[in-house]
């Protein structure tokens, strides 16, 4: 850790982020009271980590799954079935979920790092479904109703709690947490090899990057934090199924979120979760009465436009726009195209 | 071995109608490199077009199958000339991310249309809804759906190799950069396969209504099934999806029968399987998988 951390060069920039940063996840579950926004705030912190988490191998190091519901649903049934059964505390739980998850992004490794692009997303996703299958197949061998309830008993051992604030102070530091982990990475040399790797593994191999064992790593880290999320989500909600929890739909938003924000880059990801789920909520409210269904037709209408419109993110949107605006300034163009070609290549940095 | 028989053959007549569900979806991966995450949605709006077809006309899809084709294609080529076309040559997230919007907006367009109640047609008169060939039984909608697959396939084969458009197709989905220095308008080629691509989903779509409940999210059901066709057969190798659809119908039929539950688990781990030790299919060209798409 001491050798990642003497890589890190800080930016004058980074102590504007962190603390814009630090002011939402930690002043924010206390100023909201309103019981709307405050849930909202939980499920955004909690996509934002989890997206981030899924930003470190499907942005960084660009592998691109599909398959983390497996995770996420693994750290939910994990935990909750620990507890339920076996009145583990959740915080236990969370580790034991998140060690099992790893164990699964290990077995899931073997075949998938083989494939590429779009073919490791069909393995992924393959993977995903395989385990919702398998254990609503299981189901009938251990009597375990359909879905699972976990009684409201607020305790701080048992990550339940009576007031929002305290959910929304625990989501935002998941948020952080894993946002600080993908800083860290990003600007140390394992985000370096990360996006050697994402942009040529011949090149990346050629010029002494073990491959493996750094694609291995961010495939660790991403499955550890999507399944705390599992967790920390199931203590929320307080009740998990199968359908829900291993949801295809689940493995899309993650990189969505991601994708709207800005790949591969730290605050990508928490700025998408950010527009996805308020966006997902407004559409609702203006065309849910219309028909069910169609404020989706919208929200995907709206994915097309962007990604069409924003390739980039918003982070490369606005940066191909600063860019834009400082070109055509005579002289000092070329000395902008300098400083452009620079961010270019410390993409990720953001 | 009268069981074996049955399974077998009920295995090869949904094996072809997978791999009529799936050709679409592999034409316009082996040509523009694009893994149309939509196609399902497709194939769910060419099941709603045979049955509101029959409903409202009372034109058997059999016969309406032509009609829902040139539908279909000039769907598909609205559908690359409105979308694709801005995100052709970008990183491939944006193609994926597309066609996953649009696989959003059509499904959800399908619920708020004909609502999310499961509907089929009968097409056949009672009592000829299935055949007896010696002691076997089988469906008559599948023998049917079965010989369209047969005809569509032929067809479009013969349209690859024999037409000139056919070769420029077969041309760009080898080599795109050197087709296009040959001369070959490749945003031309890429609109006609996105529509042939496009109009055979449809019809299949069409001719499955019969055999299987149409509702707005049966799409994710076969776009499933369609990758593991593609990916059994090989990427972008026509006779590949046959093989792959057939290969699948046999594995289904047989492991469905003996375990009803884990039926579609069988795809997924045989897809994975696959990925992992024949990632370039059966008769697909190896290293595909690979392949660096855009």
């Amino acid at each position: 850790m001491s050798r990642l951390l003497a890589y890190i060069a800080l930016r004058p920039s980074d102590a504007l982020w962190a603390v814009a940063i630090g002011l939402v996840a930690f002043v924010l579950p206390f100023a909201i009271t309103n019981g709307y926004y405050i849930n909202l705030f939980i499920l955004v912190c909690l996509y934002a980590g989890m997206a981030s988490a899924w930003n470190i191998l499907g942005g960084m190091a660009g592998q691109f799954s599909l398959g983390h519901t497996a995770f996420f649903g693994t750290g939910a049934y994990t935990s909750t079935l620990l507890y339920v059964y076996g009145g583990v505390s959740p915080w236990l739980g969370l580790v034991a979920g998140g060690l099992l998850s790893m164990l699964f992004a290990v077995i899931i490794a073997l075949p998938a790092f083989r494939m590429r692009g779009v073919f490791f997303a069909m393995a992924t996703l393959a993977f995903g479904e395989t385990i919702r299958i398998v254990l609503i197949f299981s189901r009938k061998f251990v009597d375990m109703p359909y879905g699972v309830a976990i009684n409201w008993e607020p305790g701080f051992a048992r990550m339940i709690f009576s007031d929002a604030s305290s959910y929304a102070l625990l989501a935002s530091s998941f948020m952080v947490l894993v946002t600080l982990v993908a800083f860290v990475i990003s600007r140390s040399y394992v985000g370096a090899y990360l996006r050697a790797i994402r942009d040529s593994e011949e090149a990346a191999v050629a010029s002494g990057v073990p491959m493996r064992r750094y694609k291995m790593l961010a495939l660790l880290v991403s499955a550890f934090f999507t399944s705390a999320g599992g967790t920390l989500l199931a203590q929320y909600v307080l009740y998990i199924e199968p359908t829900t929890v291993f949801n295809i739909g689940f493995s899309v938003d993650l990189p969505l979120m991601t994708l709207l924000g800005g790949v591969g880059t730290v605050a990508g990801p928490l700025l998408g979760a950010a527009i996805a789920l308020p966006l997902r909520d407004i559409l609702l409210e203006l065309f849910g009465s219309a028909a069910a269904g169609m404020h989706l037709v919208v929200y995907g209408v709206v994915l097309i436009v962007i990604v069409i419109v924003l390739p980039e993110g918003l982070i490369g949107g606005v940066q191909k726009l600063a860019r834009a605006v400082r070109r055509p300034r005579g002289e000092r163009a070329r000395a902008g195209e300098a400083s452009a070609s620079a961010e270019q290549g410390g993409d990720g940095d953001a | 071995m009268e069981l074996f028989l049955q399974l077998f053959v009920s295995g090869i007549l949904l094996g072809g109608v997978y791999a009529l569900a799936a050709l679409g979806l592999n034409l316009i991966f082996g040509v523009a490199k694009v893994v149309n995450f939509a196609h399902g949605e497709f194939l769910m709006l060419g099941m709603y077009a045979g049955f509101w077809l029959m409903t409202l006309t009372g034109v058997n899809p059999y016969f309406g199958a032509p009609l829902i084709a040139l539908v279909f294609f000039g769907l598909g080529m609205l559908f690359y000339l409105g979308i694709m076309r801005f995100t052709i040559y970008k990183p491939e997230l944006t193609q994926v991310f597309a066609t996953l919007g649009l696989s959003i907006a059509l499904q959800n367009l399908a619920l708020v249309l004909f609502s999310a109640d499961y509907r089929t047609i009968q097409t056949m008169p009672d009592g000829y809804s299935s055949l007896g060939i010696g002691p076997l039984h089988v469906a008559t909608d599948r023998v049917i759906a079965f010989g369209f697959a047969m005809v569509i396939f032929a067809g479009v084969i013969l349209f690859l190799r024999r037409t000139y458009t056919g070769r420029a197709i077969e041309a760009i989905s080898q080599d795109l950069m050197a087709a296009r220095l040959m001369g070959i308008d490749s945003q031309k080629i890429f609109t006609i396969t996105f529509g042939l691509g496009i109009a055979i989903t449809g019809l299949a779509g069409g001719v499955l209504v019969p055999s299987f409940y149409a509702f707005p999210s049966i799409g994710s059901f076969f776009v499933l099934i369609a990758f593991v066709v593609v990916v059994l057969g090989g990427l972008g190798s026509v006779t590949g999806t046959i093989v792959g659809g057939l290969v699948l119908g046999v594995i289904e039929s047989v492991f469905g029968y003996f375990s009803p539950d884990l039926k579609e688990a069988t795809h997924f781990v045989l897809l994975i399987l696959l990925l992992a030790i024949r990632p370039q299919g059966l008769l697909g060209v190896r290293g595909a998988e690979k392949e660096t798409l855009k």
